[in-house]
C-alpha cells in the first residue's frame, strides 16, 4: 500500500510497482531482472572475494615465515652444538653463554601472540637475571624528594604566646628512599622544623628498613608512624598531600600537644590477606611505645619500661569501590609515670574513608582508655573527625568537623587537653602539579574557656 | 528516461552501496585489531601467560608487587606525550597525568608502593628494558612487538584477537 507523502514520489513509486509487474511477464523484463540478479550476486560476492584475497597474501606470507622459523630452529641447534663444543673446551663458560639467551627452542617465539610483521633481530639481554642494575659504587642509591610549606597563621586564642599572627616556616621534609636490594628497601623522613622557641631542630620522623618477602609479608624495623586509624599513615609529615592545612587535633604530633603515640620505634609486619575482591590488609607492630608525657615522648633509644607497645590493624580496600578503605585498629601499652601507679593504655580506632580522584570523605573515631593499675578506675577519651571535600578542576573546597573530649580528671591528658570541638572550612587551590595554596578557617570551642577563631594561609609544595 | 531503466539504476545503485558498506565493514573488522591494539609485554623468562584486567590494573597501580615466581615487578611506562601512554592512563589507570603523578608520589611516600613506573622514551627502549629485566612489564603497539619479549594475554585474549581490551583509542573497560 502506497501512503503518499508527496505527489511526485507517489507517481514514481506507484509507477515503479506497475512497471515491475510488467517486467515479470515480459521477455525483456526477464532478461533485465536476470541481469540485475547477476549483478547483485556479483557485487555481494565482491567483498567476500576481497576478504579471501586479503587472506591470500597472509597465507603467502606464512610460507617465508615458516621457512624463517625453520631456519631459526636450525641455527639454534647449531648454536647448541657450538656451545657444547665450547663447554668441552672451556668448562664453566657454557653457563655464561647460555644464561642470557632471550629464547630457546623449547620456548618458541610468540608468532601467533603478537603477529610481528617484521621479525627484527632479537637483542641480547645485558643485565644479569637478578633484575638489578649493576651497582656503581661511585653513584648514590638514594632517591630524595622534598616536601615543605610556608604558613601565615593568626588566632584569637588568649594567653597563648604562639597564637599571634605570624609567618611560619613549616616542616622541611627530606623524604629519602633507597632500593638496597631486590628485597630490601630503605625509607626515611628527615624533618627540619622550628619550634615555638624559633630554634630549628632536626628529627628523623621515620626510618625503616623493610624486607619484602612477597605481597603478603613485609617485615620492617626502625621508627615508624603507628598504624592507628587512617590519617597517621596516609599523610605523615607532608602538608602538600593533605587537603587541609594541618592534621585533625586527634592526630596532632606529640611535640605539638598530640594525644596519640604517633611515632613508635620497633618492628612491624604488614601485608595483604588473601581475601579476593575484599582487599584485606593487616599491620602488626611491636615497639617501645611512648613515654609518659615527657619532653620527648618518642622513646628512640631508651624505653622507660620493658613492656612493649603492641598494635594490630586490619583494613579492607574492596575492589568494587576503588578509593574506599574501612578499618579497625587496637593498640596496647603500659605507661609508667614516676609518682603514680602504672597506667594501662588501650586505644581503639575505626575508620571509613573514601578518597576518589575528585571526591574525598574521611571519617575516623577513636577511644583512648587509661586505667591506673590497682584501681578500678577507667578514663575514656573519645574523639572523632569527619572531613569532606570535592575537587572542581584545580579547586577543592573542604569542610571538617572534629571532636575530642578528655575527662577533667584524666591522669595523662589533664589539664592540657580537655574538651575541644568545632568546624573548619577551607579551600585548596592547586597552582601547579606540585604547589598548592590553602586557606582555612577554624572555630574551636573549649571546655571552661572561650571559643577562638583561627585563620591560616598555607603554601604547600613538593620538590 | 525509461521507467525500467530508472528501476534498474535504483536497484543497481542500492546494491553497490550495500556491498561497499559490507566490504568496508569486513575490512575494518579484519584490520582494526592488529593495528591499534596495545600488547602487554613481559620478559621471556616470566612464567605468566594470561592476566585478568583486574590483575593488570593492580600491577600497573603498584598494588601487586611480585610475580608468582617471587620476582619483583618493574612497570615500564612510555614518557608523557606518547599516545600509548595516554591510552594506558585512560584504560588501565583511569586517571589523568596529574593524578597519575600524585598517586605514585603518595604511594611511595606512604611506603605502600615500592617504585613508580620507570619512564622510557620509546617502544624500542621498552622492549630492550623488558628483555633485560626479568620482572619487567610494559606495553607497546602490537605491530612493534618482536621476539625478544613475550606477549601476555589479557582476559585470555591476544592483541590480534577480537574483543581485545587494550587499544590505542579504546575506552576504559568496565
Amino acid at each position: 500500500m502506497c501512503i503518499p507523502k508527496s505527489k511526485v514520489r507517489v507517481e514514481m513509486n506507484c509507477s515503479a510497482v506497475g512497471e515491475l509487474g510488467k517486467l515479470r511477464t515480459g521477455v525483456r523484463g526477464r532478461t533485465l531482472a536476470g541481469l540485475a540478479v547477476f549483478l547483485f550476486l556479483a557485487v555481494i560476492a565482491t567483498p567476500l572475494l576481497r576478504a579471501q584475497q586479503t587472506d591470500a597474501p597472509s597465507n603467502a606470507k606464512k610460507e617465508p615465515e615458516e621457512a624463517l622459523l625453520k631456519r631459526v630452529v636450525q641455527l639454534e641447534a647449531r648454536l647448541k652444538e657450538v656451545e657444547a663444543a665450547l663447554a668441552k673446551a672451556q668448562p664453566g663458560a657454557a653457563v655464561a653463554a647460555t644464561a642470557p639467551a632471550p629464547h630457546s627452542a623449547a620456548d618458541p617465539p610468540p608468532v601467533a601472540a603478537s603477529a610481528p610483521q617484521e621479525a627484527a633481530p632479537a637483542p641480547q639481554p645485558q643485565a644479569e637475571q637478578t633484575g638489578q642494575e649493576p651497582m656503581d659504587l661511585n653513584r648514590t642509591l638514594l632517591h630524595i624528594r622534598g616536601y615543605s610549606d610556608v604558613d601565615l597563621r593568626g588566632s584569637t586564642l588568649k594567653g597563648d604566646p604562639t597564637s599571634t599572627t605570624a609567618f611560619g616556616l613549616g616542616q622541611v621534609n627530606l623524604f629519602v628512599t633507597s632500593d638496597v636490594s631486590d628485597k630490601f628497601k630503605f625509607l626515611s623522613e628527615v624533618v627540619f622544623e622550628a619550634g615555638s622557641d624559633n630554634v630549628f631542630g632536626v628529627d628523623i620522623e621515620r626510618m625503616l628498613l623493610t624486607y619484602s618477602f612477597n605481597d603478603y609479608l613485609n617485615v620492617s624495623v626502625g621508627r615508624y608512624h603507628t598504624a592507628i586509624g587512617y590519617y597517621n599513615t596516609a599523610y605523615h609529615h607532608s602538608t602538600w598531600f593533605q587537603t587541609a592545612t594541618g592534621r585533625p587535633f586527634l592526630f596532632a604530633f606529640e611535640d605539638q600537644g598530640g594525644i596519640l603515640p604517633i611515632h613508635n620505634l620497633g618492628a612491624s609486619i604488614t601485608g595483604k590477606v588473601p581475601s579476593g575482591s575484599l582487599g584485606l590488609h593487616y599491620v602488626a607492630e611491636l615497639g617501645n611505645g611512648r613515654a609518659y608525657r615527657a619532653s620527648e615522648p618518642v622513646q628512640n633509644a631508651v624505653d622507660e619500661n620493658t613492656h612493649k607497645a603492641l598494635n594490630f590493624a586490619v583494613f579492607a580496600r574492596p575492589e568494587r569501590i576503588r578509593g574506599l578503605q574501612v578499618g579497625f585498629s587496637a593498640y596496647r601499652d603500659l605507661l609508667t609515670p614516676a609518682a603514680v601507679p602504672a597506667i594501662d593504655e588501650t586505644i581503639f580506632a575505626a575508620h571509613a574513608v573514601y578518597t576518589g580522584l575528585d571526591f574525598e570523605w574521611l571519617n575516623e573515631a577513636l577511644l583512648i582508655r587509661h586505667s591506673p593499675q590497682g584501681t578500678p578506675q577507667v578514663f575514656n577519651t573519645p574523639g572523632f573527625y569527619s572531613q569532606i571535600s570535592r575537587r572542581y578542576r584545580s579547586y577543592r573546597p573542604y569542610f571538617r568537623y572534629q571532636y575530642l573530649n578528655a575527662p577533667a580528671s584524666e591522669p595523662i591528658f589533664s589539664p592540657s587537653v580537655g574538651l575541644r570541638h568545632g568546624p573548619s572550612f577551607g579551600l585548596r587551590y592547586d597552582m601547579s602539579e606540585f604547589v598548592a595554596v590553602k586557606m582555612q578557617y577554624d572555630y574551636t570551642m573549649l571546655r571552661g574557656d572561650r571559643a577562638f577563631h583561627t585563620l591560616a594561609l598555607q603554601t604547600g609544595f613538593t620538590f | 528516461m525509461s521507467p525500467r531503466l530508472v528501476v534498474f539504476c535504483f536497484f543497481f545503485v542500492t546494491v553497490i552501496l550495500f556491498s561497499a558498506g559490507l566490504s568496508a565493514g569486513l575490512d575494518a573488522q579484519s584490520r582494526a585489531p592488529a593495528d591499534d591494539s596495545l600488547a602487554i609485554v613481559v620478559n621471556r623468562g616470566n612464567p605468566v601467560e594470561n592476566l585478568s584486567f583486574s590483575e593488570l590494573r593492580k600491577i600497573f597501580l603498584g598494588e601487586q608487587t611480585h610475580w608468582s615466581n617471587g620476582r619483583r615487578i618493574t612497570v615500564v611506562m612510555l614518557e608523557p606525550g606518547n599516545a600509548e601512554r595516554q591510552a594506558v592512563l585512560v584504560q588501565i589507570y583511569k586517571m589523568g597525568e596529574k593524578d597519575f603523578i600524585n598517586y605514585f608520589l603518595h604511594g611511595m611516600f606512604t611506603g605502600e608502593i615500592h617504585a613508580a613506573p620507570r619512564p622510557l622514551p620509546s617502544s624500542e627502549e621498552v622492549l630492550k628494558f623488558v628483555l633485560n629485566v626479568p620482572g619487567a612489564i610494559g606495553y607497546v603497539k602490537a605491530p612493534n612487538v618482536n621476539d625478544s619479549v613475550k606477549v601476555v594475554r589479557v582476559e585470555s585474549r591476544l592483541p590480534s584477537e577480537k574483543d581485545y581490551l587494550l587499544r590505542l583509542h579504546g575506552k576504559p573497560p568496565k
